[in-house]
């Protein structure tokens, strides 16, 4: 086993690495990190995943739900530290998965990857705690300023693959089916693992349900609360197939662009993400603030950020960006979401949250997205170049190029008393 | 994708291992008299809110630090500062309305419910800003422990000394303080009704409760305030509290009419979303109970309850969120939010939104005169639904 292996061991099971272990991770990290682009592209399939904050147990949990590493390749969004009681764990976890499977971990900048957020959140002063002094906590600074800035998912499929078994179903219950294009699905687990409720929505939507739906879509949480979707399959996966299965449709999708908070009005490419000097802590304003701290917003154009930091943009911004972009989606975390995920825009952009009870204290769940590999084109990536006459009326899109097939797997935080792995008993703060 | 080696560790979630017996040992069953002791916890926890605020700038009060447990100060969260300023701002705003109506040459009186180390009276008497409070009698009621407590502070504090003045005389067991503007009554609220009933019976006799009470004008255009408190009681004796100050005491008597009274409540709402149950699982975790919080769960229930206690006059309620945001101008708005950076907007609506201040009022004369105590309180912006 080597010492790498040994530390992936440790960290798992909640027990931190000598301090010098740390300085050659982060040096190691670095080395890897400065050869990636400020836009790391990743091929599908792929986990998406995003804020974590820290709480080391959900962390678990998430890799329960979507499986481990490096069987799943998982793609996270920032904002791995602060506000939870374990994020030199998790942090430290993710770096050292990241060091030892390079091409099935990413890992983006979040706004709390900085040293000025760090220090009023939580991380310094959890570092100082548990090595007594700030060097960890510089060597882990010092790995945030290379992080990339975002990814672009290439060749994901639209069709929902028949999904894999679901890390804790047994075979049995292994689903056999195939979903539409841009279908959407969503698995409910409950804190025993087991599916409690599954939807499914394909996208082959009417235009005037298209205009209805233009808020945004509310992720299903309870069945008779959610209009328009079908069919409704409730209970393990692979019992209601519905799909067409015809592999042929499923092709084509757009690229997906993954950054922890979102647009920027300095940003109209991809490419001029790519020009920015990444290497730094991250700036009070200017482009690579705004693709960390920005918020879509039911607004037009661009608006103040409530936050201090970034903008808040409206469904047309994300429209335009998508459609120059050949995008399909844009996929952000950031934002607390009470339901695991929020899409918005006509499906155009998506929160997706993966910090179960946050800060043990929002009672809300956790999602993560899966999206799956389109193998129509002999597994080969294919970006859209608009060859492909659309099906299904959506506006958000130029023609041609599909939504990907989602998959969000909606989970609970973790038990907080947890045998064999220390846990403090979390203390959330109250107005008494 | 399986991942069998991760344990699963919500199968630990239910029935109960050995840690879960012990928590639930040390939470569960009406014990009341720890019961007490959580809940006289609770002050500290406040003072140390407060003072976090007070260093980081939100608030602007000099008595926080001589009124903290030497020690305890800690940096609480942006969210968790930006509640407590919006919370004591809005409770001043309401106070200061109460002061400014009733003439300066004029007796009034504030009586604070479960106050802990408050230091709203100290702010009163000293303003800086503003003219200090005339004519003004200020009663806080706590249990015995919490008021010994803010005696002592008291006592090794030149500075709230100062504010007090001379006149002020300390029990012999060092839980009581009365001085000519500033009364401090050891007492469990629970107790009121219970020593009305028995002063009744008896008719005569010096009974716990009145002597206890003894300073307080029944006659007087009074506010009473209840910051966190009476949401600790169960509802009958929560309803008693306000029963007793609004039927019994400021009852009027014989030829006088009952006088103005207003209520001023600071109490958590909506516990039946998933942040409301939450907070109530996390605060029994900790053995607090918030056994009025069912019962007056939404702002209109919070309107019904002040109107069933015959707070004619005007009823509003309105969460923090919305306090924020209406009641904080502009310019403060900025001022506050330029203090922290405040990254977690949608944590801070969450919590906002569960923490309200209600406030009603009824008229009523004091020596034949009608004062208009709480006109000001009719300009004041409640919110409209639930």
């Amino acid at each position: 086993m080597s010492d790498l292996d040994r530390a992936i061991a440790q960290l798992r099971a909640c027990r931190l690495i000598p301090e010098t272990q740390v300085r050659e991770l982060c040096y190691k990290a670095r080395e890897l990190l400065i050869e990636e682009g400020n836009v790391v592209c990743v091929d599908a399939p792929v986990t998406i995943c995003g804020d974590i904050h820290g709480q080391f147990h959900d962390l678990m949990e998430l890799f329960r739900v979507g499986g481990d590493v490096p069987d799943t390749n998982y793609l996270f969004m920032g904002d791995f530290v602060d506000r939870g009681f374990y994020s030199l764990e998790s942090f430290l976890l993710l770096l050292c998965l990241k060091v030892r499977y390079p091409d099935r971990m990413t890992l983006i900048r979040g706004n709390h990857e900085s040293r000025q957020i760090t220090t009023v959140y939580g991380f310094y002063d959890e570092c100082i705690r548990k090595y007594g002094s700030a060097n960890v906590w510089r060597y882990c600074c010092e790995v945030f300023d290379y992080l990339a800035l975002g990814a672009v998912v290439l060749g994901a499929s639209s069709e929902l693959e028949p999904s894999g078994p679901s890390p804790m179903m047994n075979d049995a219950t292994q689903s056999t089916m195939a979903m539409e294009n841009g279908g959407l699905e969503t698995e409910v687990l409950n804190s025993r693992g087991e599916v409690t409720m599954s939807t499914y929505r394909g996208r082959q939507r009417s235009s005037s349900d298209a205009s209805t739906d233009s808020r945004n879509i509310s992720p299903p949480r309870d069945i008779s609360t959610v209009p328009g979707q079908t069919p409704l399959r409730s209970g393990p996966l692979g019992t209601g197939a519905s799909g067409n299965g015809a592999a042929s449709t499923a092709s084509r999708t757009g690229a997906i662009l993954c950054v922890h908070g979102g647009l920027s009005p300095l940003i109209d490419t991809v490419d001029k993400i790519r020009l920015i000097d990444r290497k730094q802590e991250v700036p009070h304003e200017g482009a690579m603030c705004d693709l960390l701290w920005s918020d879509p917003d039911e607004i037009d154009g661009w608006g103040l950020s409530p936050r201090g930091a970034g903008f808040l943009f409206g469904g047309d911004i994300v429209k335009q960006f998508n459609y120059k972009n050949d995008l399909s989606l844009v996929a952000r975390a950031h934002q607390l979401v009470m339901e695991g995920y929020k899409e918005m825009f006509d499906g155009g952009i998506v929160t997706v949250w993966s910090a179960p009870n946050y800060c043990y204290r929002c009672g809300n769940v956790a999602a993560i997205l899966e999206l799956g590999e389109d193998t129509s084109a002999g597994g080969t990536v294919a970006r859209s170049n608009g060859d492909y006459a659309r099906s299904n009326g959506l506006l958000s899109n130029k023609p041609g190029v599909r939504s990907p097939g989602r998959r969000y797997r909606v989970f609970e935080a973790a038990a907080q008393d947890t045998r064999g792995m220390p846990a403090k008993k979390p203390v959330a703060d109250y107005f008494l | 994708m399986s991942a069998p080696q991760i344990p699963n560790l919500n199968t630990l979630r239910r029935g109960g291992g050995g840690t879960r017996g012990r928590l639930r040992g040390r939470g569960g069953g009406p014990q009341t008299g720890s019961q007490d002791q959580v809940v006289q916890g609770t002050d500290n926890d406040a003072g140390v809110s407060r003072l976090s605020a007070v260093r980081l700038g939100y608030l602007d009060d000099p008595y926080a630090p001589a009124l903290t447990q030497p020690g305890a100060e800690t940096r609480r969260l942006p969210i968790i500062n930006r509640g407590t300023y919006v919370r004591t701002t809005v409770i001043d705003t309401l106070v200061r309305s109460f002061l400014d109506r009733v003439p300066a040459t004029s007796r009034k009186q504030i009586i604070s419910l479960g106050a802990g180390t408050d230091t709203r009276i100290f702010r009163l008497l000293s303003s800086a800003s503003q003219p200090p409070a005339q004519n003004l009698v200020y009663h806080e009621i706590d249990f015995a422990v919490n008021t010994a407590a803010k005696i002592k502070f008291i006592r090794a504090s030149p500075l709230l000394q100062r504010a007090l003045g001379a006149d002020a005389a300390i029990s012999a067991a060092g839980d009581a303080l009365h001085s000519g503007a500033y009364h401090i009554h050891p007492l469990d609220l629970r107790s009121l009704k219970k020593g009305a009933k028995e002063e009744g019976e008896r008719a005569s006799g010096e009974d716990a409760t009145t002597s206890a009470l003894h300073e307080v004008d029944p006659t007087l255009p009074t506010l009473v305030i209840s910051e966190c408190c009476l949401v600790y009681l169960s509802p009958g004796e929560a309803a008693d509290v306000v029963g007793y100050l609004a039927e019994t005491l400021f009852g009027g008597s014989g030829e006088a009419s009952p006088p103005p009274l207003g209520l001023i409540l600071y109490e958590p709402i909506r516990p039946d979303d998933a942040f409301g149950r939450t907070m109530v699982s996390n605060l029994a975790s900790r053995g607090i109970q918030l056994p009025t919080l069912h019962k007056y769960a939404t702002l209109e229930a919070q309107r019904r309850r002040l109107q069933e206690h015959g707070f004619h006059a005007g009823q509003a309620a309105a969460d923090v969120d919305f306090l924020w945001e209406r009641w904080v101008d502009e310019a403060e708005k900025e001022r506050v939010a330029g203090l922290e950076m405040l990254d977690e907007m949608e944590e801070w609506r969450l919590l906002a939104r569960h923490y309200c201040v209600a406030w009603g009022w009824r008229e009523g004369t004091t020596g034949g005169q009608t004062t208009g105590a709480f006109d000001g309180w009719r300009e004041m912006e409640g919110q409209k639904d639930g």
